[in-house]
């Protein structure tokens, strides 16, 4: 059971408000996160190119913030005891916190707001309880219902980044002011002392249908305009307008200067910034040509990867190493292995740490369970490279797994990367040792087939649990192999539980499936993985179309 | 094939192609050496035909046209002209060319607009507005210069596809008078069309589909003795408003002679006594549509309404600064519908 229960006074309303309407613009839900020292609104769009999140400081915005756990009770109800969270409609949420510290009517304006967090295992109405402690002793309750889920973040390693600028938000305003409303791109780069910015809309159009083809609007203004802007001349990334656009009606709320981060097109694109106890960050995927960045990404090999690229990291990715591997698997292609990155758990602050930490480092504490190296035997498919520029990479903060997202061809340019991590090793004893290059089907010694129930349970990633999968396995008959061995099953083996990183697929498919299939998924055989592949094909086209329609205005 | 042109009166511009672009979608503009013609011919609903003296809104000086007809037919989705001329209302320069990206003519309007920075990016600025200051310096106001191009796919027409266009041609108006002011008129004539709306929408069940096919009809009539009314009749309600003391301006004697003016029908409504009702000349004219007309008010322009009975409503739209300059001219016309 969690207590969570926090006050606000009117100015913190207000920035909550500007927040959630920010939030809106992005996704119907608002994701919210309650940890020990911050709680975190965030929002990822349905096409999952865009995720906004605002990290709220547990002293600084608000009044008063407790939050606690009872470890006690029933854990598996809550993958991760250490944090809670929930989503809610942002409508619901807006209409709650709407205008009320803007007081038309001063006599009742809000004074104080208080939310609390009433969950009850044994209740069955769980509610999210905001009173509104107004003048002359005024008090509007409102008890909203929400849905516990699994948040999940972009990833994001500023360290990586690099291009960078940093402006006020006005000016970003006045641009946007200048472009068609029914502009749906945005191009930015810069050349000869200027940063351009260019809206367009890919459209696909005739001959005859030329007078309905978007207008192209670029607006140059000086680098001067920026606090600073280091950025590679004529890289050109490509984002959704309307992402940029509530990004910066936002900051300009705030009035604090916005930072964005880039390294490549088609590579994720943060916008960050920070004001009075709020942290914001927004990671919004990028698309453009990348022929040129490839290039230039291959002159600076040491770069490590955006980390958001990287697989959907299992559990505790908090404490996740960023650069793991001495030893990689051959990759199946000659591309060089990116390093299998940690992700920013914590958000804002997470990404932060990592990105001091060393890319390149070896983190032997990592409990960071490697990805599965079974797809490396898939049919090497260089087309699918590409695909997987298209995609952010998603981490499920919660002890649910995401491996379901990382079987799918998007990540494919995250070579797996095997244990190394001494401890891991020694589980993997037991295990059989068997090198991780082998075949599933040769490893006819493990137990390859799991039960779901089973799986469930280890998913509660408890001390006990793991060592009762362990115990389990090898009783179970080679015979067991199934035909139709699913790569979650071969993650389990491979990796076992280790601590309370559970192994376990559970609400990762979330990412990609309703929660209500997810038994269905347990045994979902290598046909269904096919139908996962089938997804990232018709985005695929999306980058070409960007680049055959980008901007060549002279 | 070459046009290039400074604008110099941008304000004028863009609200000139924000009225047309509430008439249609498409707008034909016809470059010529010393006159710019705007053509707007929808489907159904009002024509306008403009034409303006290319100093009205370029700068006649760089003024580029070059073609081997002399003249350039263009089609331009105009709303996106207006969209695109709004980055050139407070620009310090603003070029319109024609050019090409690929295979796809454009309208490229480039636009230099410089403004002023209350310092070179100082942290914790607040105020969102920008002090003007009369010094750049180090870390001062300076100036920061912004450059904004639209590009705005356009088609190119062949000499051919147009020539077959031409204005309508109409008997001699029975009678013309200035309209008042047109934001009062437009005002009127949409709450009566309102009106009249809601009244059919709330006269209920027996034909419905047919009442709501058709929106509204105003009727609109003036006579030569300074009056013009707008009305509106249904089955509810029957509303009109008079205006009186309107000028109903002298024909020019250069141009017809004293005998050919005496011909003319107008002169012949002049003869009747102002309580006359033979003496007003009736048009029926939609109401969405003539709000629509309306919306050239932004112009502050003075206004001759034409009315042929029961057949045509002409406008004649002067531009200020233009008002006796007859090649600066909004030409509307309106069918009159049957009653």
């Amino acid at each position: 059971m969690t207590s969570l229960s926090f006050s606000l006074a009117p100015e913190a309303l207000v920035r909550l408000h500007n927040a959630l309407i920010c939030l809106s613009k992005f996704s119907h839900y608002a994701s919210i996160e309650a940890e020990y020292d911050l709680l975190r609104l965030s929002a990822l769009n349905l096409a999952k190119t865009a995720y906004a999140g605002f990290a709220l400081d547990a002293d600084e915005f608000f009044q008063t913030y407790i939050f606690g756990v009872n470890h006690s009770s029933n854990v598996s109800t809550r993958p991760r005891a250490d944090k809670f969270s929930c989503q809610i409609d942002v409508k619901t949420l807006l209409s709650v916190f709407k205008g009320r510290a803007s007081g038309r009517d001063k006599d009742t304006a809000v004074e104080r707001c208080e939310v609390e967090l009433r969950e009850d295992i044994d209740e069955t109405e769980c509610r999210l309880v905001i009173r509104m402690i107004c003048g002359l002793g005024v008090i509007r309750s409102y008890k909203l219902t929400y849905e516990p889920t699994t948040v999940q973040h972009a990833t994001f390693d500023r360290s990586s980044t690099t291009n960078q600028w940093c402006i006020e938000p006005r000016f970003l305003k006045e641009i946007t002011d200048h472009f068609s409303l029914s502009a749906e791109q945005l191009d930015i780069f810069s050349a000869h002392e200027k940063a351009i910015f260019t809206s367009y809309t890919t459209k696909i159009t005739d001959g005859k249908e030329i007078l309905k083809q978007p207008v192209h609007t670029s607006v140059a203004i000086e680098k001067q305009d920026f606090e600073h802007f280091i950025v590679e001349d004529n890289l050109h990334v490509v984002i959704h307008l309307k992402d940029f656009k509530a990004v910066i009606a936002h900051a300009e709320t705030a009035g604090v200067m916005i930072t964005a981060r880039y390294t490549n097109p088609c590579r994720p694109l943060q916008f960050a910034y920070d004001f009075g106890g709020v942290k914001t960050e927004f990671t919004l995927m990028t698309t453009g040509e990348s022929d040129a960045s490839d290039i230039s990404s291959s002159s600076r090999a040491a770069v490590p990867q955006l980390s958001a690229r990287q697989t959907p990291a299992p559990v505790n990715v908090s404490q996740s190493n960023n650069a793991p591997n001495t030893r990689q698997m051959p990759p199946p292609r000659s591309r060089s292995v990116r390093p299998l990155t940690g992700n920013s758990a914590r958000g804002t602050a997470e990404v932060s740490t990592q990105s001091q930490r060393p890319p390149a480092s070896i983190n032997l504490d990592s409990l960071f369970v490697p990805a599965d190296d079974d797809r490396q035997w898939d049919v090497p498919n260089e087309d699918e490279r590409d695909e997987t520029e298209d995609m952010l990479g998603w981490d499920a903060t919660t002890d649910q797994e995401t491996f379901s997202a990382s079987m799918g061809p998007r990540l494919r340019d995250i070579e797996p990367s095997m244990p190394l991590q001494e401890e891991q090793a020694i589980d993997q004893e037991e295990a059989t040792g068997i090198p991780p290059t082998q075949r599933m089907s040769q490893v006819s010694r493990l137990p390859l087939h799991d039960d779901p129930a089973g799986r469930t349970t280890s998913t509660n990633t408890n001390d006990t649990r793991g060592p009762f999968n362990r115990q389990s396995n090898p009783t179970k008959p080679a015979l067991h192999i199934p035909p139709s061995i699913d790569i979650r099953t071969a993650i389990a083996m491979l990796s076992p539980p280790k601590r309370n990183h559970s192994l376990v697929v559970n609400d990762g498919q979330h990412m990609f499936t309703s929660s209500s299939q997810l038994t269905r998924l347990w045994k979902t055989p290598w046909r269904k993985l096919a139908a996962v592949i089938a997804t990232p094909r018709h985005d695929r086209r999306v980058p070409s179309m960007y680049i055959n329609t980008m901007p060549t205005s002279e | 094939m070459r046009f290039r042109t400074q604008l110099s009166h941008v304000p004028t511009f863009s609200k000139l192609t924000a009225s047309l672009s509430s008439l249609g979608k498409v707008c034909w503009m016809r470059l010529e050496d010393g006159v710019v013609r705007f053509t707007i011919i929808p489907d159904q609903g009002t024509q306008v035909w403009a034409q303006l003296p290319v100093e009205a809104i370029f700068e006649e000086s760089t003024y580029i046209l070059e073609s081997n007809s002399g003249v350039i037919n263009l089609e331009v989705p105009v709303g996106a002209l207006h969209r695109a001329l709004r980055s050139a209302v407070t620009a310090t320069t603003s070029q319109l060319r024609l050019t090409k990206k690929g295979n796809v003519p454009l309208l490229a309007l480039t636009v230099h607009t410089s403004s002023w920075t209350a310092g070179s990016n100082a942290i914790g600025i607040t105020a969102g507005t920008e002090e003007p200051g009369p010094e750049s310096g180090g870390s001062g106001p300076r100036e920061r210069e912004t450059v904004i191009t639209q590009e705005i796919p356009v088609k190119v027409l062949h000499e051919t596809a147009v020539e077959g266009l031409h204005e309508p041609r109409c008997r001699d108006p029975d009678v013309h008078i200035i309209l008042p002011s047109l934001f009062q008129l437009k005002s009127i004539s949409e709450r009566f069309t309102k009106l009249a709306a809601d009244a059919r929408a709330s006269a209920g069940s027996s034909n419905v589909a047919a009442s709501a096919a058709a929106s509204p009809k105003l009727e609109l009539s003036a006579n030569m003795h300074g009056s013009l009314r707008l009305g509106i009749v249904t089955d509810a309600l029957s509303i009109s408003s008079i205006w009186t003391d309107l000028v109903n301006p002298p024909l020019d004697p250069g141009q017809l002679s004293a005998a050919e003016i005496e011909q003319l029908p107008s002169e012949r409504m002049r003869g009747f006594d102002p309580a006359d009702d033979a003496g007003w000349a009736k048009v029926r004219i939609d109401g969405k549509d003539w709000g629509r007309v309306l919306s050239v008010g932004r112009l502050s322009p003075k206004v001759v309404a034409c009315f042929v009975h029961e057949t045509a409503l002409i406008l004649y739209v002067y531009l200020p600064g233009s008002w006796n300059g007859e090649d600066s001219c909004l030409t509307y016309y309106i069918n009159s519908y049957a009653a």
